[in-house]
């Protein structure tokens, strides 16, 4: 064993941990980048629409034309009335003041992109273009270039701690079934959301929030984590399209005037926004349909229905030409959708329903990306309370960048500053024994059925639209699921490398942290905000604006509220 | 429903057969499997037959490439292929191959590094 250390250790490498490490590289620290899959070929960053918000001020200060009059106090603006003015203010400002740099760097990356002229839910057109393959692509070459180093195939389980300090991360290498310790002076959580927690959803699969559970566990705060923005009109079924957002870009995302339909014909958004319709924000739509469903109204599968029999076929027919994602005949992602598109052309509806699409929650972070423990920094969706209470497109490709960046340099500076002593931690033992125990026990609970039991909690009470019997029931369960399985998860097969039953066990782990945390807030918050929609307190809350804090003591999450500060602007 | 499997254990590419029950009840929302993906059934198939069955996925919609596999003779997404009767799965590439069809498709490793040996970079500062 060798007695280096690293400077900064970078969980997660989608765009916010690959910006991050190479800010801590160019500051001239050590970085290894821990990821659970490959990188390049995992994580959000790649399903994501390719949006990255930013003032057209601030576009025009790098000599691109763009609207004159969008300021970074209306980019300000449009993100706190989007989240319901439940948003860090701080958080906020420091995005929009600072993704002009961002962007100004992709720019003398050679990274190429479009400026948006329109961009859904943003007062203004605001924004550049970019894909997330391409996005992802590029942030690999540069970290690459930048002489950052990689571990892959590697699941973080625990953090490691010395007298109140995080010195590392612990972790199953799949690869070689190895239970391994790696330390580093400084340590940055950019692992990402937790929605793969949720059975329909947008996520790629390994959303599963280990770093939200590390972070609690190791002494930080979470945020918010019972806000989670759903994807309205996404396919349920067949499996092959399960999850796929096709009909909401399609439909309303492109402004095209699609119709959501109940079971009765009746076009419900009328009931919510009659002037906007379809074209509502997606926390409304989403609930919209959401209670559509829960009251009994929504299609045989679930979802309701989205129709464009209303408009003349050529309307479809000249999509893909004014499209960015689809080609002419249909290819979409990697999928034929000429299928469904038939259908529609027919007369058919689609049963689309809202989709987990990003957590709006997270570990709490301040403007310098510092979580409070000494040695931790988080960025990126892992984070929580930038987007308040529903997140504006485009608002995550800025968060990433701007994060990303603040939480590099942080982590390099803290590294240079406070060098751990040597490779020792208090909790060592422990975190081993924790994450080897799944693979020691020979008979048990089955690691995916108690994974899909989970996904199906979270699924039915932590969906667009709650009640407190229902999410009351979910933590009876939770709780019960936790004392008699949660302990008992014991994996099918003695093959250490590529354990696929071992791998869903430690996702477990992390599952009941991410859905206790969000229960324990949607219960305490009684009132209807955002992507929180409470059927029994229905209706705008005029009321007092709390964050929900949840920290873990002695291995017991507890529930928190701080007033939300108004630091920037008032509630209006 | 008839899956043949080749797949890459423990130094050598071996056979399997896979019989997949019929779906409906199964919650995939299908009836028949020919609405599931290749990932889908494979997913299943680790399940339920076979919890040593090694296959990568991550975005599940044809984006991320991770999920590679040789498919009726061509490498193709195994996410983006439905699925068929007899349909025949292979590694992409037996000499990349790591566990049964999943290969190295490592953007980042060092050439030259062998895929199987334990990763040991080692930190290094930047002058």
């Amino acid at each position: 064993m060798s007695d280096a250390a690293w400077d900064v250790l970078v969980l997660g490498a989608g765009a916010a941990g690959l910006v991050a490490a190479f800010h801590a590289r160019q500051a001239g620290a050590s970085v290894l980048v821990i990821n659970k899959g490959l990188v390049g070929r995992s994580g959000a960053t790649i399903t994501s629409g390719g949006g990255v918000s930013i003032a057209g001020q601030s576009l025009r200060a790098l000599g691109i034309e763009a609207d004159g009059s969008d300021t970074e106090e209306r980019f300000l603006q449009d993100t706190l009335s989007a989240g319901s003015w439940l948003n860090d203010q701080r958080l906020v400002e420091s995005m929009v003041t600072g993704v002009g740099a961002e962007v100004g760097r992709l720019i003398d990356w050679g990274i190429k992109f479009t400026v948006n002229r329109r961009a859904p839910g943003h007062s203004s057109g605001r924004g550049i273009h970019i894909s997330g393959v391409d996005m992802q692509r590029a942030l690999t070459r540069i970290a690459v270039q930048a002489g950052v180093s990689f571990r892959e195939d590697f699941q973080s389980t625990r953090l490691l701690k010395r007298d109140g300090a995080v010195v590392g991360v612990l972790g199953l290498d799949r690869r070689t079934g190895e239970v391994c310790s790696i330390y580093g002076h400084s340590t940055v959580i950019a692992t990402g959301g937790a929605t793969s927690n949720w059975s329909l959803r947008t996520a790629p699969e390994e959303l599963s929030g280990e770093g939200q559970r590390m972070a609690v566990e190791a002494g930080a705060t979470l945020i918010d984590m019972e806000m989670t923005q759903f994807l309205p009109c996404c396919l349920a079924a067949p499996a092959i399209w399960r999850g796929l957002q096709f009909p909401w870009i399609l439909g309303p995302q492109s402004g095209v005037h699609a119709w959501l339909m109940n079971r009765y014909g009746e076009r419900f958004m009328a009931r919510w926004d009659p002037v906007r319709m379809e074209l509502a924000t997606r926390d409304m739509v989403s609930a919209a349909c959401a209670t559509e469903v829960y009251e009994g109204r929504g299609s045989p599968n679930g979802g309701v229905y989205l129709s464009w029999k209303h408009l003349p076929n050529d309307i479809i027919d000249h999509f893909p030409s004014l499209s960015r994602s689809v080609s002419a005949d249909w290819q979409w992602e990697g999928f034929d959708m000429t299928p469904l598109v038939e259908r529609i052309k027919q007369g058919y509806a689609i049963e689309v329903a809202p989709a987990a699409h990003f957590s709006l929650g997270g570990v709490r972070i301040d403007t310098g990306a510092s979580t409070g423990v000494t040695g931790l920094y988080a960025c990126g969706e892992a984070t929580g309370a930038l987007h308040g209470a529903n997140r504006l497109s485009g608002n995550a490709g800025a968060q990433v960048l701007v994060q990303g960046r603040i939480a590099g340099v942080a982590a390099a500076q803290d590294a240079q500053q406070r060098r751990a002593r040597d490779r020792v931690s208090d909790n060592h033992q422990q975190a081993l024994a924790e994450t080897d125990e799944p693979f020691q026990r020979s008979s048990g609970v089955v690691p995916f059925e108690l994974k899909e039991s989970l996904a199906r909690l979270a699924e039915s009470a932590l969906g667009p639209v709650r009640t407190a019997q229902s999410l009351e029931q979910a933590l009876d369960t939770l709780r019960q699921l936790k004392d008699s399985s949660l302990g008992q998860l014991a994996c099918r097969t003695r093959e250490r490398l590529w354990n696929r039953d071992w791998s869903d066990a430690l996702e477990c782990q992390a599952a009941f942290t991410v859905i206790e945390s969000a229960l324990l807030g949607a219960i305490a918050r009684r009132h209807s905000i955002g992507a929180h929609q409470r059927h029994d307190h229905k209706g705008t809350y005029t009321g007092e604006l709390t964050h929900t804090l949840i920290r873990q003591s002695a291995g017991v999450l507890s529930h928190h509220t701080a007033p939300v500060a108004f630091a920037l602007q008032a509630r209006p | 429903m008839l899956m043949h499997l080749t797949l890459w254990r423990d130094g050598a590419l071996r056979q399997l057969e896979v019989r997949l029950p019929p779906p409906a009840g199964l919650e995939l929302g299908i009836d028949n499997w020919e609405g599931a993906s290749v990932s889908t059934a494979l997913q299943y198939a680790q399940r339920v037959f076979e919890p040593n069955l090694g296959y990568a996925l991550s975005c599940r919609r044809g984006l991320c490439k991770l999920c590679a596999m040789r498919i009726d003779g061509e490498v193709r997404l195994a996410c983006t292929v439905p699925m068929h009767d007899g349909i025949r799965i292979e590694p992409a590439k037996p000499r990349l191959a790591l566990h049964d069809t999943v290969i190295e498709l490592s953007l980042v490793r060092e050439k030259g590094v062998r895929a199987r040996s334990v990763s040991d970079v080692r930190p290094e500062r930047k002058e």
